[in-house]
């Protein structure tokens, strides 16, 4: 397995090269990182610039001074802020986790126990209901549903109660002057990561259940049954554990397609995050931002797929690797 | 004058940016227009406690020097609360006006010569820095060094003319100029002030000031910024003038319309001043319970269709003004901004901030299909079986340039060519990124027309920025300018050039007008409307509340308070 792990650390390099210079070329391709310095209207100042940051070479040659510089820490300095890009992608990183980290903790939860609950009670109506409302779940664009939880959820209730602020915050991870896990951190949190999940719940439920009822089906299960087994035991340790391997699977490859839904989430909650860095800095056409951004997703989809591959051979013990 | 130092920097911004950057002054609750002379909200409020106010954008840096603080947010929330400016824009009847600030003893003696011009401040002598240190006339010499010799600042108008910044004593500058500036009273005011030498002077100024700093010559000082959530601001105790009734404002980021609304609903914001989108403006035409607001139509936004006057079919006059002919600016104007009482449309190309120097020489144009077949006809045009004019086998086809993502300006550029294509000419609409546009298309002159706004906040007229011919951007002078519309009519440029040189206001309002109407007369362009600006509080606000359109929403922000229940 350790071997394995060594391998597939080693495959992903040159993956990760490639991908770092396509996105470098695209991104250098679509956006001019002088182009807010061209509003000083100032020609002598954009060529210093234009040589200083060696945009004037060719885009392999810029490729590969941007690259040795990114591997030894220097991230560049951001055209909008003016700021190192390191902190700015450090100081958003850690609220984007934190979502990342309840949107996956919650949607596991709630797509699995919704997934088991389908497969025992099959073509049920509890079952019926939970199928169309993942059909909708699936459909509904998160921006949408965000606002409608805000709607439903924390302004509605202000129209109907006497009360002077929200059950429920849509601004942020903290109020002004609040920090740390505390109920207002928990108030902040509950909406962005509904939104966060809903899609992934109401499609993780339906791998789930796929996979579940797949697992009840088995000869081990009816084995199982004929020996006495009581159901729960049936079910939870032997149905559901065996389940568990494409589940997490399809778990571990969606992760890194959160931080697409996290694009919109962030700019709904006014959460400074992963998100919102990617949106302001896609308008500002800020490269030396936009690079390192895509390089961080690159290498948490090529993660991702190296967990999902890991823990499928952990969980199904007939799955071995080499 | 060369181009680069006619520029004003608030022109520039809103040119290269495009956005609907807001100020204004106002109006009445509920969406109703009333007159901005007075404040809309002027409740009892008592001292203590803090209001959370939603701000649409977050300024990319607090350098205000620096190309990177082109935010106009950044000068509403951080700037204009904490460093000391030379002249105030206020109301003077119908008129906004600069007038000297508390920094100074009084009005600045101007001495005017024909080798330039000389102008000696007077610091107040009880004008200090949050530190104790005074204010002194080292500040401003370190100020006018820093922007006239300085990389990467956004804008030298003005600063470039500075030959020197005498200290004859403490509370004394003394500033020559190599010719004369009518725009003088911008030095050290509108967007830049004054700067604390004693702190900055050696340093690195970006790195110091980038992410916000301590230092503060205005009655508040900036508590924490934290990048993407807030910034905090609390009274500066060494303040010398009237000083703060709020403990604190948190003015908490919130880039969605939608959920910015919600936020003030919920009242987890207490105050919003929105960029006036469709959502937003039909939000306040249905009411807000428990919410008031201002809505001002006396901004410095002026939203126009720009024409290249070099481009095919427009290097034609008879065209322009058949073009002007043909759209209904009345009926577009009242279908936009009909829900917020805004039904006039612009009748120049001077922003209502700077009304004092404003014809209304575009009233001459009325939609009259009659008028444009005419005027084209006469230019040797004639209708196709397909309803467009052609001419020497082309048709009068054109594409309108703006700006990607503003539901406002895409119903107008829908209505827009609708309008067009009943008069018979062709249109289709390209939509594309502020950077794009701004800094390779209009400046290469690679549109025919375009759509966007220009923003306007010191009380001064600026057309020789947009119109004047040694504004043109072109490869020689490495595309420096504004004029994008490549108008370059004789008889203007003497006008525009006088403008920006006559020291008397009642001469320079004469001139501007003249210039205002021969651009009217040749439909150099076409004004659409002045932005209206918007307001949002809730009850928990008192004191004075009205918009500035030149100093935005919070310029009196320590006349804020919680009102007295």
């Amino acid at each position: 397995m350790i071997g394995y792990v060594l391998r597939r650390l080693v495959y992903s390099v040159p993956v990760v090269l490639v991908a770092s210079f396509v996105l470098f070329w695209a991104v250098r391709a679509a956006f001019d990182p002088l182009a807010k310095l061209r509003q000083s209207r100032d020609p002598g100042l954009v060529q210093r610039e234009t040589e200083r940051l060696g945009l004037d070479k060719p885009v392999p040659e810029q490729y590969a001074l941007w690259l040795k510089e990114f591997v030894t820490g220097n991230w560049g300095v951001s055209t909008r802020t003016s700021g190192d890009v390191r902190p700015m992608i450090a100081d958003a990183l850690w609220p984007t986790t934190q979502l990342i980290a309840w949107a996956l903790l919650c949607g596991v939860l709630v797509a699995g126990s919704i997934a088991v609950f389908s497969a025992v009670h099959r073509y049920s109506w509890g079952d019926h209901l939970l199928t169309g409302l993942s059909y909708i779940g699936v459909a509904m664009p998160a921006f949408w549903f965000g606002l409608i939880l805000i709607q439903l959820l924390a302004v509605g209730p202000m129209q109907y109660v006497d009360t002077d602020e929200p059950f429920l915050y849509f601004i942020g991870l903290h109020s002004p002057g609040e920090s740390g896990f505390n109920l207002d951190y928990v108030r902040h949190l509950v909406l962005p990561v509904l939104t966060l999940t809903i899609a992934l719940v109401a499609s993780w439920s339906r791998y789930g259940r796929a996979a579940m009822l797949d697992s009840l089906s088995s000869d081990y299960i009816r084995t199982a049954r004929a020996k006495g087994v009581r159901r729960r035991r049936i079910i939870w340790n032997h149905a559901a554990r065996n389940a568990l391997a494409p589940f997490v699977t399809v778990v571990a490859l969606d992760a890194a397609l959160l931080f697409g839904g996290l694009v919109v989430t962030e700019q709904i909650f006014s959460i400074p995050g992963m998100g919102r860095l990617f949106l302001d800095s896609l308008q500002a056409g800020d490269v030396y931002v936009l690079i390192p951004w895509m390089m961080i997703v690159a290498v948490a989809v090529v993660a991702c797929n190296l967990i999902a591959d890991l823990s499928y051979a952990v969980l199904d013990p007939r799955v071995r690797l080499r | 004058m060369s181009t680069t130092r006619n520029t004003n920097r608030s022109r520039l911004l809103a040119a290269v940016l495009g956005l609907v950057l807001l100020g204004t002054l106002g109006c009445t609750g509920g969406g109703s227009t009333a007159n901005s002379q007075d404040p809309v909200a002027d409740v009892p409020v008592r001292d203590g406690g803090e209001v959370v106010i939603g701000a649409e954008q977050e300024p990319a840096c607090a350098d205000w020097l620096s190309t990177c603080a082109g935010s106009i947010w950044g000068d509403w929330l951080m700037r204009r609360p904490t460093i000391p400016v030379t002249f105030d824009i206020r109301k003077d009847g119908d008129d906004w006006v600069a007038v000297p600030s508390d920094l100074l003893t009084g009005e600045p003696e101007v001495e005017s010569t024909d080798k330039g011009m000389t102008i000696t401040y007077s610091i107040n002598p009880d004008a200090v820095w949050s530190d104790g240190e005074p204010i002194t006339s080292t500040d401003f010499a370190y100020t006018a060094e820093q922007i006239r010799d300085g990389d990467n600042i956004f804008d030298k108008s003005g600063y470039d003319t500075i030959t020197e910044v005498a200290t004859p004593d403490p509370k004394t500058a003394v500033v020559h100029l190599d010719q004369q500036y009518a725009n003088w009273r911008m030095l050290f005011s509108n967007t830049y002030g004054v700067l604390p030498a004693h702190l900055l002077e050696g340093k690195d100024r970006t790195a110091t000031m980038r992410d916000g700093y301590s230092f503060s010559g205005g009655p508040w000082i900036i508590e924490s910024w934290k990048r993407g959530t807030s910034v905090t601001l609390v009274p500066n105790e060494n303040y010398w003038g009237d000083k703060p009734h709020l403990d604190k404002v948190t003015f908490t980021f919130i880039p969605d319309t939608a959920a910015a609304f919600q936020a003030l609903k919920s009242g987890q914001v207490d105050a919003l001043y929105p960029t006036p989108q469709l959502n937003a403006m039909s939000q306040i035409e249905a009411g807000l319970p428990g919410i008031n607001s201002q809505v001002d139509p006396q901004s410095g936004n002026l939203e126009a269709l720009w024409i290249n006057n070099d481009a095919f079919p427009f290097d034609s006059e008879a065209v322009r003004r058949a073009a002007t002919y043909s759209i209904d600016r009345d009926a577009l104007v009242d279908r936009i901004y009909g829900a917020v009482d805004v039904e006039d449309p612009a009748q120049s190309f001077l922003s209502p901030l700077v009304s004092a120097y404003a014809s209304d020489s575009f009233d001459q144009y009325e939609l009259d299909l009659d008028e444009a077949a005419s005027l084209m006809e006469e230019d040797g045009w004639s209708k196709g079986s397909d309803g467009i004019w052609e001419k020497d086998g082309r048709q009068a086809s054109f594409v309108i340039h703006s700006l990607a993502g503003n539901k406002r300006r895409d119903l107008m550029l829908q209505i827009l060519q609708q309008q067009f294509a009943d008069a018979g000419f062709d249109v289709s609409i390209e939509t594309t990124t502020p950077a794009d546009l701004f800094t390779k298309v209009a400046p290469a002159g690679d549109f025919q027309m375009g759509l966007w706004t220009l923003v306007d906040y010191f009380p001064e007229p600026t057309l020789d920025q947009p119109f004047g011919s040694a504004n043109i951007p072109t490869k020689t002078n490495g595309y420096s300018g504004i004029n994008f519309g490549r108008v370059s009519i004789d008889e203007l440029d003497p006008l525009l050039d006088e403008t920006e040189t006559e020291l008397d206001v009642d001469k320079r309002i004469e001139t501007t007008k003249a210039a205002d109407k021969v651009i009217a007369d040749s439909a150099a362009s076409i004004p659409i409307v002045g932005i209206p600006n918007i307001l949002l509080w809730n009850e928990k606000v008192g004191g004075t509340v009205s918009i500035n359109p030149a100093e935005g929403p919070f310029w009196n922000l320590e006349a804020w308070g919680l009102a007295e229940q």
